[in-house]
């Protein structure tokens, strides 16, 4: 069994994205309920939430964007950014406890008191750009783990790993000139799906060419098209990047029953792909992966979903 | 959505005097594949294409390489003003992206020279232009969700679909209205600048409209080709 670690507060959430906005605080409770009710709170690392130190987020996001995006909390706006951003006054500091934790987590994992890890944070990240709010993310909380991953542990190469059904456009630009941090994405065609990038000629730039590579599925594709394209694209790329840890953005939207999207994955499907992630561990990153929540909306599913991804990182 | 808008302004010519080497070589050096010809007082003389020239490098001068030198002299002596197309298809700055679609695809032309009234050239607009007009036109460069609706032919009907987008205040990026294969029937396509369908998703329902299943569309109505 493995040393697991599972970062959780209930000051996650405090984010509030206003009435009736799908990115909620209720998934969170129902990640957790999975767990617990599944047995596992007393087999893992339960890490409370910690406030990450400024200078870690200013590795991927512009100063300005971080002061407007105080400012705007601050202020009492319902929203930073596009409309769909919604905010409390709350959030500004609840995007510092999600990378605060995450980068925590890794000082677990490099201090050898962990293996492996599930962040369930509150808000998303992987739409966030270096100076813009997208899609319900605020920090790009992968990004400034991998930038720490490198700065404060020297790990040369780092892979992220995005299963979200919607394509992590922020976590892309941020690294598409960098050889050292590589980016795989599966996720629903662009052209059907937020937020419209991710294409299969998104290699990558300059010198990051051939460090990004997006798996595209169509609307009412599932389990058989992710297999497929998991087993050609993700395993060779990332065999042949042979990074040092693995980062993972884990978004369960992808499922049959979420609205959010068109493609049918099954829970056991979801299994599927942590199970093969696990086996890409073992071989690359010594078992070092870090697992941070992105989307995933159906409430009902959510429990099971989650507590099959944390018994994968504890067992598998 | 006029040419105005949409055209390259500065706009590289040759004049009609210039070898065919010179015009090959400004084509190269700028990635272009067109060059407006002017005279003297920029007014539009002809258009040059890498394809004129292409075609005026006879294949004699490799297959009869005992004539290669006569014929490279012949090459050498000729000048833009001698293979260029004169009286070209020209485009109005004040016509719009639409009367230029329709050129392109009735002309069989990769660009136009934009000319005002009294001949003098403003612009050019190529194949490339167009479809950054039209991916402006879509919408595509803001990060959005694209959505198929079966409507009935009948009025009234794309009211209710932007109340329903109106209502969740969501903004929207463009909407296409297509054939659909039940002739009393379309398919609107909107493209909705947001992550967050859920909601719009169910207002649609509730007010009675089917989603389309974007695969079966994309399938069955696409134009086949032959």
């Amino acid at each position: 069994m493995n040393k697991t670690g599972y970062l959780y507060d209930i000051r996650y959430m405090l984010h509030d994205a206003g009435p009736y906005h799908p990115e909620m605080a209720e998934r969170l409770s129902a990640i957790h309920k999975g767990i617990k009710d599944g047995g596992l709170l007393e087999k893992v690392t339960v890490i409370p939430a910690s406030r990450a130190d400024l200078k870690w987020i200013k590795t991927v996001h512009k100063e300005a964007y971080i002061r407007r995006f105080e400012e705007v909390c601050l202020s009492g706006n319902s929203h930073f950014d596009d409309h769909d951003n919604g905010i409390c006054t709350e959030t500004y500091e609840t995007a510092f406890l999600a990378v605060g934790g995450i980068l925590d987590t890794i000082d677990r994992i490099m201090e050898g008191e962990l293996n492996n890890a599930f962040c369930a944070v509150r808000p998303p990240g992987h739409h966030a750009e270096a100076d813009r709010a997208m899609g319900f993310c605020y920090f790009n909380n992968v990004a400034v783990a991998a930038r720490y991953l490198q700065q404060r542990w020297q790990i040369k190469k780092v892979a992220i790993i995005d299963f979200d059904v919607h394509h992590g456009n922020g976590t892309q630009h941020i690294f598409e000139t960098d050889p050292s941090v590589f980016y795989y994405s599966i996720h629903q065609h662009p052209s059907f799906a937020y937020p419209g990038t991710g294409r299969d000629f998104e290699t990558g730039k300059s010198e990051g060419t051939g460090f990004t590579k997006n798996s595209l599925v169509l609307p009412g594709q599932g389990d058989g098209e992710y297999q497929m394209l998991i087993q050609a694209d993700m395993i060779p790329a990332i065999k042949k990047f042979d990074p040092q840890f693995l980062l993972i953005s884990t978004g369960f939207d992808a499922h049959g029953e979420d609205e959010m999207s068109d493609t049918r994955v099954t829970t056991a499907c979801f299994s599927w792909i942590m199970e093969t992630i696990m086996g890409l561990a073992k071989q690359h990153t010594q078992g070092r992966i870090v697992s941070v929540l992105e989307g995933g909306y159906f409430i009902p599913r959510l429990p099971e979903l989650a507590r099959n991804h944390l018994s994968i990182l504890l067992n598998g | 959505m006029f040419v105005n808008s949409s055209m390259v302004k500065k706009v590289i010519t040759i004049d009609k005097s210039a070898s065919l080497f010179d015009a090959q070589e400004k084509m190269a050096a700028n990635n272009i594949r067109h060059l407006p010809v002017v005279d003297s007082h920029r007014k539009l003389a002809g258009i040059i294409t890498d394809r004129d020239i292409r075609s005026a490098m006879p294949y004699k001068l490799l297959k009869e390489p005992e004539n290669a030198r006569d014929r490279a002299d012949e090459l050498q002596a000729l000048t833009v003003e001698d293979i260029m197309t004169k009286d070209p298809i020209t485009i109005s700055p004040m016509d719009t992206i639409q009367d230029a679609l329709l050129m392109i695809q009735q002309n069989k032309v990769g660009a136009f020279p934009v000319v005002d009234q009294e001949g003098n050239l403003k612009g050019i607009l190529s194949v490339r232009d167009l479809l950054r007009a039209f991916i402006n036109v879509l919408g595509i460069r803001e990060p959005g969700t694209l959505m198929g609706i079966l409507v009935q032919e009948k009025i009234g009907q794309m009211k209710k679909i932007v109340d329903a987008i109106t209502e969740e205040n969501v903004s929207i990026g463009s909407i296409l209205v297509a054939r659909h294969w039940e002739d009393d029937k379309r398919a609107v396509f909107v493209y909705l600048l947001t992550n967050n369908v859920m909601r719009v998703k169910k207002k649609f329902r509730e007010a009675g409209f089917t989603l389309l299943n974007p695969m079966e569309w994309y399938l069955d109505q696409l134009p086949q080709h032959d």
